[in-house]
């Protein structure tokens, strides 16, 4: 009898199975949010400084489009940018067919334009222009909050 | 031997019990990582000007969109002066693209009241993107909805 009682008493451990499942999930989550986020902005652009504008809560459905700035061999000169969408580098004449695609594919798409701040408006146009060609009425020009 | 049967099933149920209860513990690392994931999204310091392009085959136009009543068109040009960006609507001309472009465009606005107007924005193509932006965020700021941009010449 007293061997049972023994017996019944050795499940005194703590559960860590839920700690465990949660650290997990954490990890996988990071893991993929990081490497989502890697992809979608591009290191160095510096976006605009603008007073007013809103903050974007739902996110789902975005498409980046990074205008990023290039040196060119000219001193002082910038070169023309690069477009980068999910790291690929797309050329402006590929840009309204590939746009056209996404939005057919994702009606509900939301079309961010991410530009650094120094490349001059003759290289914005072209994607602006090329968004209206796609069909896309909107456009979110993303910019940061003056410190 | 009843009595000791009795208490081996009470003693049963209790060992179960014994060891601290994880339950609370995932509860509020889930609650914790809910607020850490909108705390960032709103602490963030990017944010967004969204703009509704008028889109049409050949790309960005002057043609305004169809209303009841023609809008009317306010022109700003921009050009780019060595460093300086200057605005020009007609006659009014400024390089302060943040107090006095903004406090016109809002003087202009309250004219116009209820009229529909339509904005054009006019960069030349040495203009760098933030004093476009600048400009652009003055509009919005102001209450104009329709705000175009026009292709640089």
């Amino acid at each position: 009898m007293r061997l049972n009682r023994l017996t019944a008493m050795e499940s005194h451990h703590i559960n860590v199975t839920p700690l465990i499942d949660v650290v997990m999930c954490l990890i996988v989550f990071f893991l993929l949010v990081g490497h989502i986020a890697r992809q979608a902005a591009v290191r160095g652009v510096r976006v605009p400084v603008a007073l007013h504008g809103k903050t974007m809560l739902d996110k789902s459905g975005q498409l980046i489009i990074n205008v990023v700035p290039q040196a060119s061999d000219v001193p002082g000169v910038a070169g023309r940018p690069r477009i980068e969408i999910w790291s690929q580098t797309v050329t402006f004449a590929d840009l309204p067919a590939l746009l056209t695609a996404y939005a057919r594919r994702n009606p509900g798409l939301k079309l961010v334009l991410r530009a650094d701040r120094s490349i001059p408006y003759r290289y914005i146009a072209p994607v602006l222009a090329a968004c209206a060609q796609a069909g896309i009425g909107s456009v979110h020009f993303m910019t940061r909050r003056p410190s | 031997m009843p009595l000791h049967h009795g208490r081996r099933n009470k003693l049963v149920p209790m060992a179960a019990h014994v060891g601290p209860n994880m339950a609370p513990m995932v509860d509020v690392t889930l609650v914790i990582l809910i607020f850490f994931m909108l705390g960032s999204s709103l602490a963030s310091k990017t944010w967004f000007l969204t703009n509704h392009t008028p889109a049409i085959k050949g790309g960005l136009t002057n043609t305004p969109p169809t209303h009841r009543e023609p809008p009317l068109r306010l022109r700003i040009n921009l050009q780019q002066r060595g460093t300086h960006t200057v605005a020009l609507v007609g006659s009014f001309q400024t390089e302060d693209l943040v107090g006095q472009l903004a406090h016109w465009l809002v003087k202009k606005k309250r004219l116009f009241r209820k009229l529909h107007v339509q904005v054009l924005l006019l960069p030349d193509k040495n203009v760098p993107w933030q004093p476009v932006i600048t400009v652009y965020s003055d509009c919005i700021r102001a209450g104009y909805k329709h705000v175009a941009f026009g292709y640089p010449r």
